[in-house]
């Protein structure tokens, strides 16, 4: 199986390990021999040097028997000229274009129909205005993905050390807790991911994940000391193309909000738009006006300029003055690991989220989503159980799982099941199952599923 | 540096040169000759070193090797399979000293062929076979076999790749490093089958047509033979040997596209041109040199002088001719051409024709923003420029080449070695080319070499073998700083 990815950048970049790693054919194109170097020094992929909408460097690249061409550069005309070439030299190319420009929103479809035919348009705004969306339905969480069309949620919560769970055994939480049994699947704790027993103590600290029903959240999170509370007031720092996005939507779901941008010029654009947000004309990191505007009032502040740092201390200000929640844009890969030491938990990036989407929209077949879990040590993955596979009719406690691997929710008729161990899985369910990345050879055996791409 | 790893893989290749030794054991059962039993010992230490070495430093082989590791695992790795493949010869008793049966083993593996073999015919045919086989071997890469048959190397693959292969301008055949490696072997077990057929229509046995084959292709040159390819004096192995010596001083990525029905492949590629090119001018000014001063006939002038200038430019080392007997000229060019050597990316050794095609279009270049102090302009290979980079680190490369030479031979010299046979001894080991001139001309063999010059002789070849860089990097104090 073949991939053609154009752009060498930190997506391209991120993509071409994933798939490589994957045992697949990637062969990354880039005008710069520099972002090549980095790829070739640690990327089993071929790279090619040249424009990628110049239809000879395609035809070089191998187009005609590519499976997929993604086009990520971050430039949306090279793109979208790239798939428009790829189109004609090869139309049974599977096409994904990276397009931030907010003009195309409405032509993703057409983009579909007609030429250039690109089967999915990816805009990393949208994607990331999506995932801050999650990350404000859950307070406190680190990472929240859906499944089943959000009806089963998969939650990170760091645990702190005057939770009720911290320090407990994962087989007395039933007890602590009461009824509601949420299914823990991993722990990250200092950046090593455990696959808890029942005899593994929780510990304060642990980046806890676990899944549950969408409509039982409240509870499960409150076994956690964690409330569902949506925001009412929301502070955006930073009026780019996301924080106006993002203040459109949050005034749509008709959440107070105040949005803080520096230059005049754009703050007027912004206020022309918007209808009842507040637009205030000033720096996010100046102390005394986010005093001014009563931040501690605030249920969260999220910040999107486009400067990493002032992103990171105006989050960490907000913490200090008292903010519940706050949500930090970081664009630097390298910066990811050492944002929980200090302190901040929820970051998003648009990268990350175009890749995530990315990767989910080319994992196709019978598997309907895959999401990996920090520095893809892990993956969630959504299936349908075939009438073949090993897991299909028996009690769960009697499938030989591989070690890493954990079934965490099936999805019947529309109904989310946390399955327990006299769980049985019928044909055609959707399940969701997590699995390392060494067990995930292991998995696709057993589900007879091959994860392939289609 | 991850040393654990390194071990490991070290020890992952040992246990694979114990496994390559059956195919000897089963040419000395064939034969029934002496050579069973040291290929049994040796078959047993090596498995065993291997198990242990893996056993004792297990290792997480996903992770990413770093450039770094990368040469530090080839460099180990080749001076390992050195040593162990040196066992047969010393366990069978073929040598008397372990340093004899290195020097024949690294000269083996590292497609030198040069040997310190005094009488050839007199050894049994099981060490004859593993003598050519690990030539063969050796000749494409043993890192590269590994990555095409060990699942695990992938990942870090290309690390290893660049560091045993290194090439000014690398290509990659396929997007993934193990299907290039795959394609490489492809290629080259069927163009030996090719051979093997060839000698044996024209008569040779099968055991000399395997054992010449498996040294002609990766331009070894051990021959079964103490007379080399004279002692059958035949115009057609001649043929035959010459065609396929320049078949492999080629680059095999050029063999892929022609077998893939790319037949212009070979005119478009400018380094192959110049190769050939420079075959046909040295055939031809060597055969005017020799006609009528040792051959009185044209036809065998051109004969003889095609074979040894074939032989040696492309780092091979056969021989049907006493070159020494020849006139000055036709000496000093083959000298030459053991520093100009074949194509990048073929089993061929020397500096190879790409990096001096490039330093000689650089000097043009120099020259031409002389005349033209404002002028723009790029060093150009097949249309492509050649960046800046790639340009320093061939002229580095070169300088080292010439450097080394230096060093060596000035220290070869000083063991009593004359001016001639130290020259030419370090040329021929850095090309890994095989007979020199003097004491080790191409009727002579290197058993008369001191001891210590045995030794810079290995180095040599495994500088040669390697591209210089992966070897010399651990001389350099930085690399082992923390």
């Amino acid at each position: 199986m073949k991939i053609v990815i154009i752009g060498a950048g930190e997506v391209g970049f991120h993509i071409a390990h994933r798939l490589a790693h994957e045992n697949k054919d990637v062969v990354v194109i880039d005008s710069n021999p520099e972002a090549l170097r980095r790829i070739s020094d640690s990327v089993d992929a071929q790279v090619i040097n040249g424009s990628g909408s110049s239809p000879m460097i395609l035809e070089e690249a191998g187009i005609k028997e590519a499976e997929i061409l993604l086009a990520v550069t971050n430039q949306d005309e090279t793109n979208l000229i790239a798939c428009l070439v790829a189109d004609i030299l090869s139309p049974v190319t599977k096409k994904l274009a990276r397009i931030r420009n907010a003009a195309f929103d409405q032509y993703h479809e057409i983009f579909r129909e007609h030429p250039p035919h690109i089967d999915t348009v990816i805009n990393p705004e949208i994607e990331v205005v999506k995932t801050i969306e999650r990350l404000l339905s859950v307070p406190g969480a680190v990472d929240v993905i859906d499944f089943a069309d959000g009806r089963m949620k998969f939650i990170g919560i760091r645990l702190e050390k005057n939770d009720r769970l911290s320090g407990i055994q994962l087989s007395e939480i039933p007890v602590k807790i009461g009824r509601q049994r949420a299914l823990i699947a991993a722990v990250i704790r200092e950046e090593e991911l455990i696959i808890p027993r029942g005899k593994d103590r929780l510990q304060a600290g642990d980046l806890v994940y676990f899944i549950s029903e969408a409509d039982r959240l409240s509870q499960t999170l409150s076994a956690f000391d964690k409330t569902v509370k949506p925001p009412k007031r929301v502070l955006i720092v930073g009026g780019g193309r996301i924080g106006l996005r993002l203040a459109s939507l949050l005034e749509n779901k008709s959440i107070y909000t105040k949005i803080v941008e520096k230059s005049p010029a754009r703050c007027a654009l912004i206020a022309e738009r918007m209808n009842k947000t507040v637009v205030l004309c000033g720096d996010g990191s100046d102390q005394s006006l986010m005093q001014e505007e009563n931040i501690q009032e605030m249920d969260a502040v999220i910040t999107l300029t486009n400067d990493e740092e002032t992103n990171i201390l105006v989050s960490l200000l907000a913490k200090r003055i008292g903010v519940p929640q706050s949500i930090t844009k970081i664009n630097k890969f390298s910066y990811f690991p050492l944002m929980s030491a200090i302190g901040i938990e929820q970051v998003v990036s648009p990268r990350l989220s175009a890749i995530n989407t990315i990767l989910q929209h080319i994992r196709r077949g019978k598997v309907l989503s895959a999401i990996s879990l920090k520095g893809e040590q892990a993956e969630v993955l959504e299936v349908i159980a075939l009438a073949t596979s090993d897991i299909v009719g028996k009690p769960l406690k009697n499938v030989g799982f591989p070690k890493g691997a954990l079934l965490i929710g099936i999805i019947r008729d529309g109904q989310a099941i946390i399955p327990s161990g006299d769980s049985i899985v019928n044909p055609d369910d959707r399940i969701i199952i997590f699995a390392t990345r060494q067990a995930v050879v292991k998995i696709e055996k057993i589900l007879t599923v091959k994860l392939e791409f289609f | 540096m991850r040393w654990r790893f390194i071990f490991n893989i070290a020890g992952v290749l040992i246990f694979f040169l114990g496994l390559t030794m059956t195919f000897s054991l089963l040419c000395g059962l064939y034969y029934k000759d002496a050579s069973v039993a040291p290929f049994l010992q040796s078959m047993a230490i090596c498995m065993g070193a291997g198990l242990l070495l893996c056993l004792l430093f297990r290792e997480d082989r996903s992770k990413h090797i770093s450039q770094r590791e990368g040469m530090a695992i080839v460099a180990f790795g080749w001076i390992a399979i050195g040593l162990f493949g040196a066992l047969p010869f010393y366990l069978g008793g073929v040598f008397n000293t372990f340093t004899d049966a290195l020097f024949e083993s690294i000269s083996g593996f590292t497609t030198t062929g040069a040997s310190v073999l005094v009488d050839i015919e007199s050894v049994p045919k099981g060490f004859l076979f593993w003598r050519s086989f690990i030539q063969w071997l050796g000749g494409m890469g043993i890192i590269v076999l590994s990555i095409a048959i060990l699942p695990f190397l992938g990942v870090g693959g290309m690390q290893l790749y660049k560091a045993e292969v290194p090439s000014p301008v690398p290509d990659k055949l396929k997007p993934r490093i193990r299907d290039t490696a795959k394609i490489l072997w492809k290629v080259y077990a069927l163009i030996s089958v090719a051979q093997v057929a060839f000698l044996s229509i024209g008569g040779m046995e099968l055991f000399d047509a395997l054992c010449h084959t498996f040294t002609t292709m990766p331009t070894g040159g051990f021959s079964t033979r103490n007379a080399s390819i004279a002692h059958f004096n035949s115009p057609y192995f001649d043929a035959v040997i010459i065609f396929f010596m320049v078949v492999a001083s080629i680059n095999f990525s050029l063999h892929f596209q022609l077998l893939k029905g790319n037949t212009l492949a070979f005119w478009r590629d400018s380094e192959c041109r110049f190769f050939l090119g420079a075959v046909l001018v040295l055939t031809l000014l060597v055969g005017f040199n020799v006609y009528g001063h040792t051959y009185q006939k044209i036809g065998e002038a051109l004969r003889f002088s095609a074979f040894q200038v074939v032989s040696i430019v492309s780092t091979t080392g056969y021989a049907t001719a006493d070159y020494e007997k020849w006139p000055a000229m036709s000496q000093v060019i083959l000298l030459l051409c053991m520093f100009l050597g074949a194509s990048a990316g073929s089993t061929g050794g020397g500096m190879k024709c790409i990096r001096v095609m490039l330093c000689f279009k650089y000097c043009y270049k120099e020259l031409f923003s002389l005349v033209h102090p404002h002028a723009v302009s790029h060093v150009k290979i097949g249309g492509r420029v050649v960046h800046e980079d790639v340009m320093r680190s061939i002229l580095g490369f070169l300088a080292l080449y010439i450097g080394l030479f230096a060093v060596c031979t000035v220290l070869l010299a000083g063991m009593n070695v004359d001016l001639i046979t130290a020259l030419s001894a370090v040329a021929s080991a850095i090309g890994n080319v095989g007979p020199g001139f003097g004491l080790v001309g191409p009727v002579e063999n290197y058993a008369m070499i001191p001891y210590g010059g045995k030794w810079i002789l290995i180095w040599c070849m495994l500088l040669g073998r390697l591209e210089i860089y992966t070897v010399i990097i651990f001389l350099v104090p930085e690399f082992w700083r923390r």
